[in-house]
């Protein structure tokens, strides 16, 4: 039978009286994609860095393809991959060199080329890495995070900070590297990063897992469907009858509606507009967002705004 | 799929296989990852360009200041000088700059072993110092030919030239070791200069190395033959004014190095620190949110 790569079971780590991470557990299966969500503070990077080998549980038991990760010796390191919450490379070498150095640590590295054409950065194969953008360099993590071609990639918010294009660029990579059955934990701040990626999702708060499901299941517990509604700009609450006008977001210019029964909440409100003549242009009717779900898993009120994905 | 996915996809589809077969391989030797380790860390160094202006072009302005005065240059201690200001400072400085930016930190996530890694860096420290040295060396010859010091058996041979880097490399090497040992307990970066500097001067003020201090008490100047600064510039200056018969490199000097050598090793050793200090107090200030 084929051994569960990444095995967490009761896991505790204590700072002092606090509790960073307590009582966790997991598993993450061959070749599939955990994303790990929470707010700061939650133990996302804590427990990260537990299953990279850098520090040691208080308390429970971290297997990382079979191996205590504190324990992970040379053999075990030439496994894994991984990518820091924060860049973290000498600015003088040039991307190719930088990436041919790394590849010379591993027993059967991926070709520096393929790598580069893998995060996208052949054009810049001879740029010195302290010249390449932020989102650049973060690609350059993600290169020296897989040229040794890992079987457990772990990626500690590899997107933080990155534009829209250098974040889906980043993903395109991620996907297919799990595609290729690399087997891959990843903590974000961003819900869409992990509706786009995971397999998996868990949610800690407080450093406990308050939620361990599917993306889909998570957006279900969101509740139910909304309709998002932004008023013109010569209408007011006090233009609105009593029905539509508890739905009011907090800045008063959006009627934000959250109802089992969407059929009835749309006629109400095409009957209003209708009788003002009004023009429904951006009237948006959508599923319970992943981001909702999330907020509701660790207890923080739903926001009002129009939630962007970009 | 975007260009890039489809780039991506083909450099997959050609990458035979992402995740390697489970049947044994074997790992990079330990001797060939040393060496591409020091090659590494001597481009880093000579690339940013700063080691090199330091540790070569201070001696040499004091050297070129020097000439036409009556006296001629203490060649020896303006190549200690070079040698250890890049050993020391510059290279303790990177050092803690390369491990709060977690540089540290990403390299003992890889299977380079870790005792490689800072071996390297102090070998490639030890390589660059002693070039550092041998640049002033060299512009003592051209300002002062072979003849240099204070008297007419002062002439560098080519045997006197390789006890000379022999010696510049144990010595390179203890302060290199030392400084690893001691950025263990520096938690930042701002910190890591004046702590150094603040360590370096009077070491090479008791020692001797830029100019003779007469004054000394007598306690002050045995402890200066027990530190690493002046030990280093006797053994250059024994051989460069060697007479046949006698050894290149005096024992007792070169003892001292060697001690200073183990011992920084040993300290670094057990004091290495790859970790920033700054990650972790930030976990504990976000925890305790």
């Amino acid at each position: 039978m084929a051994m569960t790569p990444v095995v967490v079971d009761h896991l505790v780590k204590q700072y002092g009286d606090l509790a960073a991470v307590d009582d966790v557990s997991f598993e993450v299966l061959d070749g599939q994609l955990l994303a790990v969500l929470g707010p700061n503070g939650a133990g996302k990077t804590t427990t990260l860095e537990i299953l990279e080998g850098f520090s040691a549980p208080t308390a429970g038991t971290v297997r990382v393809l079979g191996t205590d990760p504190h324990r992970g010796d040379r053999a075990w390191r030439a496994r894994i991959g991984l990518v820091l919450q924060s860049t973290s490379l000498d600015a003088e070498l040039t991307v190719a060199d930088t990436l041919g150095l790394f590849a010379g640590l591993y027993p059967v590295p991926l070709r520096v080329g393929e790598v580069l054409e893998l995060v996208d950065l052949i054009d810049d194969a001879q740029t010195r890495v302290g010249a390449l953008s932020g989102g650049q360099r973060r690609r350059v993590d993600l290169a020296i995070g897989i040229v040794g071609r890992p079987e457990v990639l772990f990626l500690d918010e590899p997107t933080t900070g990155l534009d829209p294009e250098a974040r889906r660029r980043t993903w395109a990579g991620v996907e297919h590297l799990t595609s290729a059955g690399t087997t891959v934990v990843l903590t974000t701040h961003y819900i869409d990063e992990a509706d786009q990626l995971a397999d998996r999702v868990i949610v800690l708060a407080g450093g406990r897992i308050v939620a361990d499901t599917t993306p889909g299941e998570l957006r279900r517990r969101g509740g139910p469907s909304t309709i998002r509604y932004r008023l013109p700009d010569h209408i007011t609450g006090a233009d609105l009858p009593a029905g539509l006008a508890r739905h009011l977001d907090t800045k008063g210019r959006s009627l934000v509606i959250r109802n089992t029964d969407v059929a009835a909440s749309l006629r109400g409100l095409i009957s209003w507009a209708d009788r003002r003549h009004l023009d429904l242009a951006g009237l948006e009717v959508g599923p319970p967002s992943l981001e909702d779900a999330y907020l509701t898993t660790i207890g923080e009120p739903l926001t009002s705004e129009v939630h962007s994905h970009d | 799929m975007t260009d890039t996915a489809t780039t991506a996809a083909s450099a997959v589809a050609d990458a035979t296989n992402l995740v390697p077969s489970t049947k044994a391989v074997r790992l990079p030797g330990a001797g060939k990852l040393l060496l591409a380790q020091i090659r590494y860390q001597v481009r880093l160094l000579i690339s940013s360009g700063r080691a090199i202006a330091v540790g070569a072009g201070l001696p040499v302005i004091l050297l070129v200041a020097s000439k036409g005065k009556d006296t001629r240059p203490d060649v020896a201690g303006y190549a200690v000088f070079g040698l250890t200001i890049t050993a020391w400072s510059t290279y303790g400085v990177r050092l803690v700059a390369a491990r709060e930016d977690g540089v540290l930190k990403r390299w003992r996530a890889t299977p380079l072993p870790r005792w490689c890694y800072f071996l390297g860096r102090i070998l490639a420290t030890a390589l660059v110092a002693v070039l550092a040295g041998a640049v002033t060396v060299a512009a003592a010859l051209v300002f002062y030919g072979s003849h240099f010091g204070d008297g007419p058996d002062t002439q560098l041979t080519v045997t006197a030239a390789l006890a000379i880097v022999a010696v510049l490399l144990v010595g390179a090497f203890a302060w290199a070791a030392t400084a690893t040992a001691l950025t263990s307990a520096i938690p930042t970066v701002e910190a890591a200069f004046p702590t150094l500097i603040f360590i370096y001067f009077p070491v090479i003020i008791v020692s001797g190395v830029l100019f003779t201090n007469l004054s000394e008490p007598h306690w002050l100047s045995t402890l200066a033959t027990y530190l690493p600064a002046q030990p280093l510039i006797d053994a250059v200056t024994h051989a460069v004014r060697h007479t046949s018969g006698a050894p290149f490199l005096p024992v007792r000097d070169v003892i001292v190095l060697a001690c200073w050598a183990a011992g920084g090793l040993l300290g670094a050793i057990v004091l290495f620190r790859w970790e920033p200090h700054r990650s972790t107090q930030r976990r504990a200030a976000r925890i305790q949110q």
